[in-house]
């Protein structure tokens, strides 16, 4: 199995630490969330992985070797990185078949990873004549280019249409279906949440979490039902008597705190409260995000309170 | 492990950009046209060395042999590309070395054409004035000059290396070529010969008096080229990409 192994990883740039004791395993078959603000370490941390930076200390290895072991290593990793990588006088076709000649990847793979990323049509164009969504989708083809095992991929939406950011959801799924390790970067909540199983959460250099994505969220935000009603009194007194309370939303909505769908659904309907709408209102990963920020901002801005 | 790949691999980057096949292809036009109009303007000068005014157009010319080296290396450090290139080889010396091989080897096979085709142009207007060159003075001068190229051409290629861009390499070199080492070299004695382009250029003369012959000439730009290199490649090694 191809994992993904960061042990104890630090690093520091004078004596800024840009990754602070970093230990999480990226597994395959699933699509794992890289996420955090910018400036957290994500970027550092993939560089690291990748051997192009030196780490500190620690160590990062994929399918247990580091990088930089690897015999031809396209063929093992596929990385995304920046979307300017590639030289815009060369032709995009030239600058995969560079890349697949220095790997002895089969030169028919050149041809298949640009139709898959949609840029077949534009093959013979320069780099330089190519969007910023154009140059991301070569990104990406040059990550695949070798079959790679696994495949880290740093903020892969950036610069892409709506339609190529699905495309990029449904291309990340399927290589994690395929059994791929996938690793992905981003700081966008709602675009990480429509693909990732698991999250790695990084904040200031350092591991704030590495759950499921789904225990994550369940974890940090509070169940609450979603009710509108034209006998708002009944319902805020159906409600009380079995010690819950109900808040006003502004579009005409009941909020319902700290309650199940299942309990509220009860309480109302053997009341004989006349119900238009009762829905569960999903924890967000982005409430769960800004809530784990919360309390990690608290935690780091009085540090010296906690000991005398 | 392998350096057929990574040499096929950078040959391909070299031939896959216009403007590296550019450089090269005007070595060969500026060097050979420089060396004609030398020629052509004849041998009046009472300095005259019929070698060196063959093979004059070398000093425009060799302009274009740094940008090639420059160019080769700068390609990569445009817009991170360096970051793929090192993930595709990890292995950051047998990288540098194949990148070597690429900007050696074009520049000496083109500044070898280069050299014959200036002598041959630079002889058709000097006529009988070159007439009392041997054919040992033309085939050394012919194939040092290839040799200068190739090496001033890797000595701007580690240079880049060193400062991680190209702009910078062209702007201490072509400067330094163009007039600290033609004022220098003129007026200091044997100090000047020893510079990195003046020591190499000893093997265009036919005769020339100093420290240096024509080929320990060379040997000193080769320390220059090494050394440089070698800077550029302990910058390589130690920085993070």
């Amino acid at each position: 199995m191809t994992s993904i192994d960061v042990q104890n990883l630090t690093k520091e740039y004078g004596t800024r630490r840009a990754v602070d004791d970093l230990t999480f395993t990226v597994r395959p078959g699933g699509v794992t969330g890289f996420l955090g603000p910018n400036g957290a370490g994500k970027s550092t941390t993939v560089r690291l992985v990748l051997g192009l930076d030196r780490p500190t200390s620690g160590t990062a290895t994929v399918g247990g070797r580091a990088y930089t072991a690897l015999h031809e290593p396209l063929r093992h990793v596929g990385a995304l990185l920046d979307a300017d990588a590639a030289h815009g006088s060369r032709t995009a076709r030239d600058h995969l078949r560079v890349l697949a000649v220095s790997n002895r990847v089969p030169a028919r793979r050149v041809d298949e990873v640009m139709e898959e990323t949609g840029i077949a049509s534009v093959a013979h164009r320069r780099v330089k004549t190519y969007s910023l969504g154009m140059r991301q989708r070569l990104g990406i083809a040059a990550a695949l280019l070798g079959d790679p095992g696994v495949v880290i991929l740093d903020e892969p939406s950036n610069g892409l249409d709506p339609e190529g950011i699905i495309w990029v959801r449904e291309l990340l799924r399927r290589l994690a279906a395929e059994g791929r390790t996938v690793l992905v970067s981003s700081h966008l909540m709602n675009e990480t949440a429509s693909f990732a199983d698991h999250l790695v959460v990084l904040g200031r250099g350092r591991l704030l979490a590495d759950t499921p994505m789904r225990e994550f969220i369940d974890a940090r935000v509070r169940p609450r039902v979603r009710v509108r009603t034209p006998d708002p009194t009944a319902l805020k007194a159906a409600l009380a008597r079995h010690g819950h309370d109900a808040v006003e939303h502004e579009d005409g909505y009941w909020t319902v705190h700290h309650a199940r769908v299942d309990d509220v659904g009860r309480i109302v309907s053997g009341a004989g409260v006349p119900v238009l709408e009762l829905a569960a209102d999903q924890g967000t990963l982005e409430q769960a995000y800004l809530d784990l920020t919360a309390t990690e901002t608290e935690f780091t801005t009085h540090p010296k309170e906690a000991r005398p | 492990m392998n350096l057929t790949p990574v040499l096929r691999a950078e040959a391909l980057k070299v031939l896959t950009l216009r403007s590296l096949c550019g450089t090269l292809a005007a070595l060969f036009a500026v060097t050979t046209a420089f060396s004609a109009l030398a020629g052509a303007s004849g041998a009046s000068d009472p300095d005259f060395d019929p070698l060196f005014t063959s093979l004059s157009g070398v000093m425009p010319g060799q302009i274009a042999a740094i940008a090639f080296g420059a160019v080769v290396v700068s390609s990569e450090y445009q817009g991170n590309g360096i970051r793929l290139s090192l993930a595709a080889v990890p292995q950051r010396g047998r990288w540098f070395a194949a990148k070597l091989v690429v900007v050696a080897v074009p520049a000496l096979a083109v500044g070898l054409v280069t050299a014959l085709a200036a002598l041959l142009a630079a002889r058709a207007g000097l006529g009988a004035a070159a007439d009392a060159l041997t054919v040992g003075e033309q085939v050394r001068g012919v194939v040092g000059c290839g040799i200068y190229l190739m090496l001033i051409a890797l000595f701007a290629a580690g240079l880049t290396t060193l400062f991680r861009s190209g702009v910078a390499t062209l702007s201490t070199l072509v400067p330094f070529i163009l007039v600290v080492s033609f004022v220098i070299g003129d007026a200091a004695g044997t100090v000047a010969d020893f510079l990195p382009d003046k020591s190499g250029q000893i093997v265009l003369y036919r005769t020339r008096e100093g420290a240096l012959g024509p080929w320990t000439g060379l040997a000193v730009t080769a320390l220059w080229a090494a050394g440089a290199l070698l800077a550029g490649f302990w910058r390589l090694r130690r920085r993070d990409a």
